[in-house]
């Protein structure tokens, strides 16, 4: 979960270079069997394996900021557990370009699966883990998540780990106070807002100044709740070159009327919204000085901290007249990969093994409000989500078309200006145009 | 050894500008489709114009700023060691700090006290003003680069010999005429080195820019620099390789036309 992440992290998740020309240290294996814990960007460089006799050493690339701690302790019992044949290194470096350009990807992935993976697929660059795939024992509806992707044929390059999925959260509170049930029609819910507007309450809480607040909330909900998202996406690639604001399948035509039901939306945010970012949401949203906030679960744990009694709920947005054509927004916030060029494939699938299995996947999950991607996963425990988990058993659910978009388009950013006063109109021909212009090159 | 540690990157960089690389695995060449598509890109092209724009407003302003306190720092005025010492603090903070601050400051710190005095223009933060967040990223940069162009100056001012302004004094020239027709001229090396290396640092500015406004609203503050890098973190590196290239182009001829006057200036 790249961008959400670093949305708490580092507040842009740019700017981080890496361990940028580290060379790889060929004589380690004392080092290996002491043990010694290289946290982050060094432990990056440090991960060729050891020769002659010693431990394998090997590094999980994970950066996902809140689950480190998870992880290190994972990797604690895993190193005791193999002592002195394989040794994990926890990479927590962001930048994965820059490792597979060195020629010195981690050995094991477990990261967010969004767009940016696939170049990394396509190419051929992830070994084939088809066989452990089948141990994993992946429910159906979230396989079909990476296969919304081009994969690479014959080869099943990931496993998913943990899924999120997100909707609108809401103050249980003030929508009490103000005998306001949870609409289920986008009619519905514009009467809510202006209700709550009537009776002084700011409706949303929006955080335009990070523009991927916009995109992962706002927009993609709005998206999602209205057409099929795959489907569009898939078109659009067909079409290649040929797209345009003329085409049969473009997003001047066909994201016109959701993102102007977004921008009605948008309108019911409270003043000053154009200036505020991630982390003053969470604040305002915990002291309920707004009655709905269009983030992911990633944001309960900060809001908990500010306003441990604040009682949040959560629904999907709807976004049109037909109750079931509600659904809720997903992805892939963790998922498992071995590049062709890991330094021991065997070590990196031994551990591979060892996250899987599922009590660790389990334990994740409950911790960290994911839903599991096995066949037979519990429900999910965490009260506040219980909501959601009957839209994910009946796969009611879309990946945001945010994470779909190639980044060298700057979706987030067009998003925030359509929120912030620019042309609806204009920003989507410019769309259009820039996916011509990616596919022509 | 060490020019070759320099150009061969630079070479490595265009040769790449002319394939579909992502920055490692296959590429295919593509000859000059890469510029093609890139000259008729309007985010390529705004974000020179914007990148231009600010360059050229913050070169104004900085020498301005910076010649007007170094006369103060060079007149006999109380504690000026201890007013030069701070003056030249914002050159030793990195500039992501200073654009963290400063974003604090005009989104939440200005309109606060707009609301609290009346002022409606304070109220709305200027960050969040697509027309108007330029002008945040032109004074922040400014503020950042004043002290180096102050020492630069001061350094100037130092070089012209008092009696000068001695003899001006005999003659009865006003403050302003010996500014204007001494001290500006035989400072005036020192001002064309402030405005040329100046320049050419601002095109490549970068991170005040992540840490004010990461390019938005919109796309409206998007320096080149800034599409360069997200071009290699986004798998768009060929494309972007051809953008520094012609980037590349444009500094160098900036250097030129600086070698060549500062060589001019060096013989009068």
């Amino acid at each position: 979960m790249i961008s959400e992440a670093h949305g708490a992290a580092s507040p842009r998740g740019r700017g981080s270079p890496g361990a940028v020309g580290s060379p790889r240290l060929p004589h380690l294996s004392r080092r290996a069997a002491l043990g010694t814990v290289l946290g982050g960007a060094l432990a990056s460089g440090l991960s060729g394996c050891a020769p002659g006799g010693g431990a394998s050493r090997i590094s999980l690339h994970q950066s996902k900021p809140e689950a480190i701690p998870h992880f290190r302790d994972l990797l604690e019992q895993f190193n005791g557990r193999h002592r002195g044949s394989i040794h994990v290194d926890h990479d927590i470096s962001a930048n994965l370009s820059s490792a597979f350009a060195r020629g010195n990807p981690p050995d094991l992935a477990c990261m967010n699966y969004n767009f940016e993976m696939l170049r990394f697929q396509e190419r051929g660059a992830l070994s084939d883990l088809s066989d452990l795939a089948e141990e994993a024992r992946i429910a159906p509806t979230v396989q079909a998540l990476v296969d919304q992707f081009p994969t690479y044929p014959g080869r099943t390059s990931v496993i998913p780990y943990s899924m999120m999925a997100a909707a609108v959260l809401y103050n249980e509170e003030i929508f009490a106070e103000h005998d306001l049930e949870i609409p289920t029609t986008y009619s519905a819910f514009i009467e809510v807002c202006e209700t709550l507007e009537e009776a002084g309450v700011s409706p949303i809480y929006s955080t335009y100044a990070e523009p991927w607040t916009v995109a992962q909330g706002l927009l993609d909900y709005s998206i999602g709740g209205s057409i099929d998202v795959a489907d569009f996406l898939a078109q659009l690639w067909e079409l290649g070159p040929d797209a345009g604001p003329d085409a049969p399948v473009s997003f001047s035509k066909d994201l016109r009327e959701p993102l102007e039901k977004m921008q009605r939306i948008a309108a019911f945010s409270q003043p000053g919204a154009d200036a505020r970012e991630y982390g003053d949401g969470n604040l305002a949203f915990a002291r309920g000085e707004a009655a709905m906030y269009f983030q992911g679960p990633w944001a309960l744990t900060d809001i908990a901290v500010a306003n441990p009694d604040a009682r949040i709920g959560i629904f999907p947005l709807p976004m049109t007249e037909d109750p079931d054509d509600r659904k809720v927004r997903v992805h892939l916030d963790l998922a498992l990969w071995i590049p062709e060029d890991a330094s021991d494939p065997g070590a990196a699938r031994e551990l591979l093994r060892f996250l899987i299995t599922p009590e660790v996947a389990d334990a994740y999950n409950q911790e960290h409000l994911g839903f599991g991607v096995r066949e037979d996963s519990p429900d999910v425990t965490d009260e506040r989500l219980q909501d959601l988990q009957s839209y994910v058993d009946r796969a009611a659910f879309y990946q945001g078309i945010s994470q779909a978009v190639p980044r060298t388009i700057p979706f987030e950013n067009y998003a925030q200006g359509i929120v912030t006063g620019q042309s609806l109109e204009g920003t989507l021909r410019t769309l259009d145009e820039d996916w011509a212009r990616l596919a022509r090159r | 050894m060490f020019s070759l540690s320099i150009t061969l990157p630079a070479v490595m960089g265009i040769f790449y500008s002319f394939t579909d690389s992502i920055g490692f695995g296959e590429y295919e060449f593509v000859g000059l489709t890469n510029y093609a598509v890139m000259f008729s890109d309007p985010a390529i092209l705004s974000a020179y114009g914007f990148t231009l724009g600010v360059a050229l407003c913050t070169v104004v302003l900085v020498n301005i700023a910076a010649l007007g306190l170094a006369l103060g720092l060079t007149s006999r005025i109380r504690a000026r060691t201890t007013l030069r010492t701070v003056f030249v603090l914002p050159m030793v903070v990195s500039g992501i700090i200073i654009a963290f601050v400063f974003q604090f400051v005009f989104s939440h710190t200005l309109p606060a006290a707009g609301q609290a005095l009346g002022i409606g223009a304070l109220e709305q933060s200027i960050l969040a003003d697509p027309n108007l967040a330029w002008i945040a990223v032109v004074l922040v940069t400014a503020w950042q680069a004043t002290p180096q162009a102050m020492l630069i100056y001061i350094a100037g001012l130092m070089t012209v010999p008092k009696d000068v302004y001695e003899a001006a004094g005999i003659d009865g020239a006003s403050g302003w005429q010996q500014l204007r027709n001494i001290t500006l001229p035989l400072i005036s090396g020192f001002v064309l080195i402030n405005v040329i290396i100046g320049f050419k640092d601002f095109l490549s500015t970068y991170e005040i820019i992540v840490g004010l406004t990461d390019g938005g609203p919109g796309t409206a503050t998007r320096s080149v620099a800034m599409a360069i890098f997200a071009g290699f973190e986004d798998g768009d590196y060929a494309y972007q390789m051809a953008n520094s290239t012609i980037f590349f182009l444009i500094t160098l001829a900036i250097a030129l036309v600086q070698l060549r006057l500062t060589r001019g200036n060096a013989r009068v």
